[in-house]
C-alpha cells in the first residue's frame, strides 16, 4: 500500500484510503515484532505499547495526513513506548534497554515481520495450553480483536474469555513460551497445532456466516490471512498448509451464495453458483495443486479435493459425484468419524442409487450416533422417497423437525412433510 | 463568512479500551467530519507547562481533570456562532463523552 503524500483536500480519501482491518493487521504484527524484539515475558507491555501507538495515530493522523509508511510510523511510535517503559522499569530491574529511535528501517522488512508472525503464531499455539487459550491469545495477539470482540465472536462470556486470557499470558510472562521456531524434529507436530487453530477459527466464521455478526466473517478472513503467513515461511509451506488454505477458500467463494436475502442458509443443490467467486476459487486450485505435488496425504488436501470437485461442476447435476466418493472412502481411511460416514453415504447414494444409500443409512442409524442428528433422517426421508416408500419418509421427517430447535428449518422442513403424498 | 475555533477537550479515557478496528472507525469519522466542514488545525501533546510571571513554571501542564485536557484544535469558516454549533454537531469527539468550545476568532480589528 502506498499512500502518497496529498493537499489538505484530499483528507477524506486518506482516512479511508487505509486498507480495511489495518490497525487490527497491523496490531498483529507489531506485537509479534516487539515481543520477539524484547522477550516473551514482555508481552504485555508491547501490546499496552502497540495500543497507545494505534490510539496516538488515530488523535493525530486526521489532522493532516496519514504518514507515508504508516506501518513504519506505528512499529516506531510503539517501540519507543516501549523502551521508555523498560527505562522505566529499568531503576528497579536489572535490565539492557536499547535506545529510542527516530527512523524504524532496521529489521523492518516484510520477510522478518513475517518470521515475528510465524514465531508468535506457534507461541500462541503452545503444547502447554488448551485449545480454549490458544484460540483465544491467537485472535487476541494476532487477530487484533479486543476481549468482547472475541467474546462474542465465540458466543462466550466475556469475563471468561477475559479470565482465560490472563491465565495463559501469565505463561508467557514467566518465560514457559518463547517466541521461536521449535526445533526441526518437533516441527511438523507444532504446524499441525497451528493448523488445526486456523482451522477452528475458520469453522468458528463459516458456521455462523448467516447471522448478523461481521466480525464472525471476519474470522474466516483472519484464518486465511495467519494461513497465507504460514506459507511465507519456508518450513511451514508444508503440504497440509497449502492444502488448508486451498480448502479454506474454496469454502468462501461460495459465501454470497450461501444465504438468501433473510439470511436463510441455502444447500449446494439450490446456489446460484454464478455468484461464486471464481478468483478464490483459482486461487484456491493453485494452492490445491501444489498441495498435491508435494505428495503427502492430510485431512485438509481430501476435504479441499472434495471441496474443489464442487467448486468445478457448473451446475449441481455436473457434480463429479464418483470423485467425491472416492474421496471420502479416502477419509474414512485417515479420520474416520460418523460425520464422514453421513457425507460419505449421500456422495455413495448419488452414484450406485438409493436403495444402497438406504442400505448404509440403516447400517448407520444402528450405531445410535445420530439419534439426535435432525440432518441424519432428512437425508434418510429424502432417500426412502426417492424409492417411493412414502410411509417411511413421513415418519424419518417427522424425527428430523422433532428433533431441529431452529424455527426457520423447522418449517422448511415441515413445507416438506406436507408434499409428501 | 467568519472564523470560527474549535477546541476538543477529553474523550481520551474513553480510548484505552476500545479496540484497534474500533479506532480505526473513530479515525476515519474524525477525518470525514474534518473535510466535511473543512477544518484546519493540529492535535495538542499532552505535556506541557503553564508559566507566570518573570518566565516562572506555575505547573507541569495545564492539567485539571482528564476531561479538561485539550487534546487540538481547529478553525474553520462559518456563517455565524449558530451556523459553527451546527457543523460541531456531527464531531466525532462526542462519541467518547469529550466536548468542544467554539469560539469565534476576531479577525476585523475595527470590531
Amino acid at each position: 500500500m502506498t499512500l502518497t503524500k496529498t493537499g489538505k483536500v484530499f483528507i477524506i480519501m486518506q482516512t479511508s484510503q487505509l486498507v480495511d482491518h489495518f490497525f487490527r493487521t497491523e496490531y498483529g504484527k507489531a506485537v509479534s515484532h516487539l515481543t520477539s524484539k524484547f522477550g516473551a515475558s514482555n508481552l504485555e507491555l508491547a501490546e499496552d505499547s502497540v495500543q497507545e501507538a494505534l490510539i496516538k495515530a488515530m488523535q493525530t493522523w486526521p489532522y493532516s495526513q496519514i504518514p507515508d509508511n504508516p506501518t513504519g510510523w506505528i512499529f516506531r511510535v510503539a517501540r519507543n513506548k516501549m523502551i521508555d517503559q523498560l527505562r522505566r522499569n529499568q531503576k528497579t530491574k536489572n535490565q539492557e534497554v536499547p535506545e529510542r529511535v527516530e527512523e524504524m528501517n532496521e529489521d523492518l522488512s516484510l520477510e522478518s515481520i513475517n518470521d515475528d508472525m510465524v514465531r508468535m503464531m506457534f507461541a500462541c499455539c503452545h503444547p502447554s495450553l488448551s485449545q480454549e487459550y490458544q484460540i483465544i491469545l491467537t485472535l487476541k495477539i494476532l487477530g487484533g480483536l479486543s476481549i468482547r470482540e472475541i467474546s462474542s465472536s465465540l458466543l462466550k462470556k466475556e469475563e471468561t474469555v477475559a479470565k482465560a486470557y490472563t491465565r495463559a499470558k501469565k505463561k508467557f510472562k514467566k518465560d514457559e513460551i518463547k517466541l521461536i521456531l521449535p526445533p526441526a524434529h518437533e516441527i511438523e507436530n507444532r504446524l499441525d497445532m497451528v493448523l488445526k487453530i486456523i482451522y477452528l477459527l475458520f469453522n468458528e466464521g463459516y458456521k455462523s456466516a448467516e447471522g448478523e455478526n461481521l466480525i464472525r466473517k471476519e474470522l474466516c478472513e483472519d484464518a486465511i490471512r495467519l494461513n497465507r503467513v504460514l506459507l511465507e515461511s519456508e518450513i511451514c509451506n508444508t503440504p497440509a498448509a497449502n492444502a488448508l488454505i486451498a480448502l479454506m477458500l474454496f469454502h468462501v467463494s461460495r459465501f454470497a451464495a450461501r444465504t438468501d436475502n433473510e439470511g436463510n442458509v441455502i444447500t449446494l443443490e439450490q446456489q446460484d453458483r454464478s455468484k461464486w467467486n471464481q478468483e478464490l476459487i483459482q486461487q484456491g486450485l493453485i494452492y490445491l495443486e501444489r498441495a498435491s505435488e508435494q505428495g503427502a496425504m492430510n485431512e485438509y488436501l481430501i476435504q479441499a479435493a472434495i471441496s474443489a470437485t464442487h467448486c468445478r461442476a457448473q451446475t449441481f447435476h455436473d457434480t463429479d459425484w464418483e470423485n467425491i466418493l472416492t474421496l471420502y472412502d479416502l477419509q474414512l481411511q485417515i479420520t474416520p468419524s460418523p460425520i464422514v460416514e453421513l457425507n460419505r453415504v449421500v456422495a455413495l447414494e448419488k452414484v450406485h442409487g438409493s436403495l444402497l444409500g438406504v442400505k448404509e443409512i440403516e447400517r448407520l442409524e444402528a450405531t445410535q450416533f445420530f439419534d439426535e442428528y435432525y440432518l441424519f433422517y432428512a437425508i434418510k426421508s429424502e432417500m426412502l422417497q426417492k424409492l417411493g416408500n412414502n410411509e417411511d419418509a413421513k415418519e424419518a421427517l417427522e424425527k428430523a423437525i422433532a428433533l431441529t430447535k431452529n424455527e426457520k428449518e423447522k418449517s422448511y422442513l415441515s413445507l416438506k412433510l406436507s408434499r409428501i403424498k | 463568512m467568519k472564523k470560527y475555533l474549535y477546541v476538543f477537550r477529553g474523550g481520551d479515557e474513553g480510548y484505552a479500551d476500545q479496540s484497534p478496528e474500533q479506532m480505526q472507525a473513530h479515525m476515519q469519522r474524525w477525518g470525514e467530519w474534518m473535510a466535511k466542514v473543512k477544518a484546519e488545525g493540529y492535535p495538542l501533546q499532552q505535556e506541557g507547562k503553564v508559566v507566570g510571571p518573570g518566565g516562572k513554571i506555575v505547573t507541569d501542564g495545564p492539567f485539571t481533570e482528564g476531561k479538561e485536557v485539550v487534546g487540538g484544535y481547529v478553525h474553520l469558516d462559518a456563517k455565524d456562532l449558530d451556523h459553527a454549533v451546527e457543523l460541531s454537531k456531527d464531531c466525532p469527539i462526542f462519541e467518547f463523552g469529550g466536548t468542544t468550545e467554539v469560539r469565534e476568532i476576531i479577525t476585523d480589528m475595527g470590531v
